[in-house]
């Protein structure tokens, strides 16, 4: 293709969408569609800031130095990290000049989201019907955690509690442990971002051919069944339900994490057949275990995997996690390294190649280095990194360029706390309040 | 009237694993028309035995609403109608070795030449471009790859993996995301795209990675596993985060903050120790936070996964019951909603199919079909997509090219 058309258009180009969204399932999604080139507003308030560290200061160092600095909500690494390439304005919501705007903005858009709980859009005055009497063909996605229908509609909901009942917090954890033991995973709001994104872009082909706009009830239990579809079709087979199974798998064995040299290094491994069996033994130096009986076979290996275990352990340990990735790898028999969050994915030599990171500078939190997209386009090859917007950062652009409000308006605006671009006295602020206490107390 | 949402789109897989096909079953799932191409030799994908119960789950799961055209690659005819085939879709979904599609005439290159709208998703565990990009893998390996699992577990033992291929999964979704949003880019411009996704870089690009990756950019701060219920496991009431043993099997809260402790003492019908001296500041519960555990369990343990779900839900807090699968096949609000599908396979009767992963609200739903055999669309799908006539097909069987049924 002709060089000059890359990077002219994205593929979501010319939509707008305004966010109404905190945590995760909401802002990811607003991430994807800001990565493929929509304009995405997300809309906050001063009266309620939800932009502080996931886990409570003094614990987390989630500042650039440590330090939260005079505006810590715009300096949280937590909500900078998943809200990339975003404008970001405030409005108070629950007053009827703030709606008001809000409705106006969605005059001009073409896409509303949130991930609120149920009923709070209806309460703002900004449910569906309310949306689309202002815009006759917006696309609007609702999700709350169990969908907009059905007796737990209103119900309070965090990933980790979709985890629970969707059946997925039964089939991970140690298989030796209580299920009490399980860590935290917040899996499924990642899953309801990216279908999120899916179904609004269904909506955003169905409207070009249609005219016709679309109300997207979007349950992050439902949107993530289907990744454990085999299980519930195992079970309508057979009737079986599936036991946790730790990292083990019932037809390949080994297969594992073993501890490497160094604290806390760990390789995974999976063989898939007694061919690649017999090359790792070549690999490990011991040949003759392909031919022992109590390893050479697979039903054998299942059998005594844990004397299986030990000794592929006495091998990996005395070398680094690489070392065994690549060593097993390179008689193609899958195997990683666990990399952790912190330096371990940024000096992975194959997402340094793939570029996957970038050094983004944020006005107030400085030049770091990000993640992400998650995926690439050929034809678009630059990836679009905006940094993650201030609160209120955009005020003046959205309502003052795009509505046209003016400038008197505005200071208006601000002087009854409609916008405004830091949080209010007594506002509800999440651990960002914590980490200002903190630095206070510090300095004093 | 209105269509299914995906009317008119054409969808070609080429694709083994979990990642693909997931994108493609989404498709499939709204209505477009997918066609699988599988090959003449292998074997029939839903003869059940007792060592591949899993491998046929699997397969039913992810190929419902498909249809299936077995195509000899190996031969140059084979190779020409795959062309031909891929020349008439929208969207291909592929998951071969980078280079492999290239080899066989169908690369992204060739098919824009033609087609300058066909999009083109290439799902492989690492990429199209890379060191890695030959690797093979497992969930198991790829997954500890991303960040994900390093702070999965216990911190005295290894490290673990989520339940069941959730990052193959994950990706194919992504995937999709991606498709769709090139699709829609083609709509308005003529012009489509070519992704290159790794299921590596999804995963690692979740939110819950990227979000414990920029605190170590910002600050050095690494985030390991921990114990539960302690602060560093990431909540703020730690004695009520996690997953917790009641009376009869398992419940998860996740209360967001300390605004939430009389949320918490309002549940356990206990409003009184909100003014009792050990727990009256945050700091307080977390110093006590022994006996107020203690309080806590004592509670669950008289009180079974439904009262907790319930009492949770009077007192505004985000928790509920741990379920196993067929719990929730038989769960109250998947059924109001209508979220199993019971689709009939020619072999295995009634079958139980998750559902659509949204709704959207007053278009109709794709009328469902049950996976097909390897195969078992050949003709039909060559014939429309072609235009090839009853005696191609039949000379095509002839030569091991083409498999019907």
């Amino acid at each position: 293709m002709d060089s000059m058309l890359k990077n002219m258009r994205r593929a979501l180009s010319g939509i707008r969408a305004l966010e109404l969204a905190e945590i995760w399932a909401g802002p990811f999604c607003g991430v994807l569609l800001g990565d493929m080139g929509a304009e995405v507003i997300k809309v906050e308030a001063v009266q309620r800031i939800a932009r502080g560290p996931i886990k409570p200061a003094p614990v987390s160092h989630g500042y650039p130095d440590m330090d939260p600095g005079d505006r810590p909500w715009n300096r949280s690494a937590g909500f900078n990290g998943v809200n990339r390439n975003k404008k970001g304005i405030t409005l108070d919501l629950t007053r009827p000049a703030g709606v008001r705007l809000f409705k106006e903005l969605v005059s001009v858009s073409d896409v509303v989201f949130t991930n609120y709980a149920f009923g709070v859009m209806d309460r703002f005055g900004l449910g569906y019907e309310e949306l689309k009497k202002v815009k006759p063909d917006i696309i609007a996605l609702f999700t709350p955690g169990y969908g907009n229908t059905g007796p737990y509609r209103t119900f309070r909901s965090m990933g980790m509690v979709i985890d629970a009942i969707t059946g997925h917090t039964a089939l991970r954890g140690y298989p030796d442990m209580d299920l009490s033991r399980n860590s935290l995973v917040h899996h499924p709001d990642a899953v309801a971002a990216v279908s999120a994104m899916f179904g609004i872009c269904m909506a955003i082909r169905n409207r070009a051919r249609t005219g016709r706009g679309q109300f997207i009830d979007l349950s992050q239990a439902e949107s993530f069944m289907p990744h454990l579809g085999e299980v519930f079709m195992q079970y309508g087979l057979t009737g079986e339900v599936r036991e946790r199974r730790g990292n083990g798998h019932p037809r390949m064995a080994p297969h594992g994490v073993y501890r490497c040299a160094g604290e806390d290094q760990w390789a995974a491994i999976s063989v898939r057949s007694d061919e690649e069996w017999s090359e790792m033994c070549d690999v490990m130096g011991m040949p003759q275990l392909a031919r022992n009986p109590n390893f050479g076979a697979l039903d054998a290996r299942l059998r005594n995997r844990d004397e299986l275990d030990d000794i592929i352990g006495r091998w990996t340990r005395e070398l680094g996690r690489y070392e065994v990735a690549e060593s097993l790898q390179a008689r193609g028999i899958p195997a990683g390294p666990v990399l952790d969050c912190g330096g371990d994915t940024y000096d992975d030599p194959h997402l340094q190649e793939r570029g996957y990171f970038q050094a983004v500078e944020h006005p107030e939190a400085g030049v770091h280095l990000y993640s992400g997209p998650i995926w690439k386009m050929a034809n678009r090859p630059e990836p679009r990194h905006d940094p993650t917007p201030g609160l209120g950062e955009h005020n003046d652009w959205a309502l003052g360029e795009l509505l046209g409000v003016g400038d008197g308006t505005l200071v208006e605006l601000e002087m009854q706390n409609i916008i405004g671009s830091a949080p209010l006295e007594g506002a509800d602020m999440g651990g960002v309040r914590r980490a200002a206490e903190l630095r206070r107390q510090n300095s004093a | 009237m209105p269509q299914v949402a995906l009317d008119g789109i054409r969808v070609l897989e080429l694709s083994d694993g979990i990642a693909a096909p997931y994108c493609a079953k989404m498709f499939a799932d709204y209505g477009a028309d997918v066609v699988r191409v599988d090959s003449p030799d292998q074997p029939p994908a839903s003869a059940l035995d007792a060592d591949n119960v899993e491998r046929v789950a699997l397969y039913l799961h992810l190929n419902a609403n498909k249809r299936s055209v077995a195509l000899d690659l190996e031969s140059e005819r084979g190779r020409s109608l795959l062309r031909d085939l891929a020349l008439q879709c929208d969207l291909v979904v592929e998951s071969m070795s980078p280079g492999v599609a290239q080899g066989l005439g169908i690369g992204y290159d060739t098919l824009s030449a033609t087609r300058p709208d066909i999009v083109m998703t290439s799902v492989t565990p690492f990429g199209q471009t890379g060191p890695y990009r030959g690797w093979g893998y497992t969930e198991l390996t790829v997954f500890a790859m991303t960040g994900a699992m390093n702070r999965e577990g216990l911190p005295n033992r290894y490290p673990l993996k989520y339940g069941g291929e959730i990052a193959q999964y994950f990706a194919g979704t992504a995937a999709a995301g991606a498709s769709m949003a090139a699709l829609a880019g083609a709509a308005f411009s003529g012009i489509g795209d070519w992704i290159d996704l790794s299921i590596m870089e999804v995963m690692a690009g979740h939110p819950h990675q990227i979000g414990r990756r920029a605190p170590f950019a910002y600050s050095g701060e690494v985030d390991r596993r921990t114990e539960p219920r302690t602060s560093s496991a990431g909540g703020r009431e730690p004695y009520a985060v996690g997953t917790f043993r009641c009376k009869d099997g398992y419940v998860s809260f996740l209360p967001l903050g300390s605004r939430m402790w009389p949320n918490i003492s309002q549940m356990i019908g206990q409003p009184e120790l909100q003014r009792d001296p050990r727990f009256l500041t945050s700091e307080d519960r977390s110093e006590n936070r022994h006996e107020l555990e203690e309080i806590f369990q004592s509670w669950l343990d008289a009180h079974t996964r439904m009262e907790v779900f319930d009492a949770a839900q009077k007192a505004g807090l985000p928790g509920g019951p741990v379920l196993r699968s067929h719990e929730t096949v038989e769960n109250e609000h998947f059924r109001s909603r209508g979220y199993f599908q019971d689709i009939t396979h020619p072999v295995y009767g009634h079958l139980w199919h998750t559902g659509l992963p949204l709704i959207l609200r007053g278009l109709p739903r794709n009328a469902s079909s049950a996976a097909p055999e390897r195969g078992a669309n050949s003709a039909e799908t060559l014939m429309e997509y072609v235009g090839l006539s009853e005696a191609d097909i039949r000379e095509l069987e002839e030569s091991g090219v083409v498999r019907n049924g």
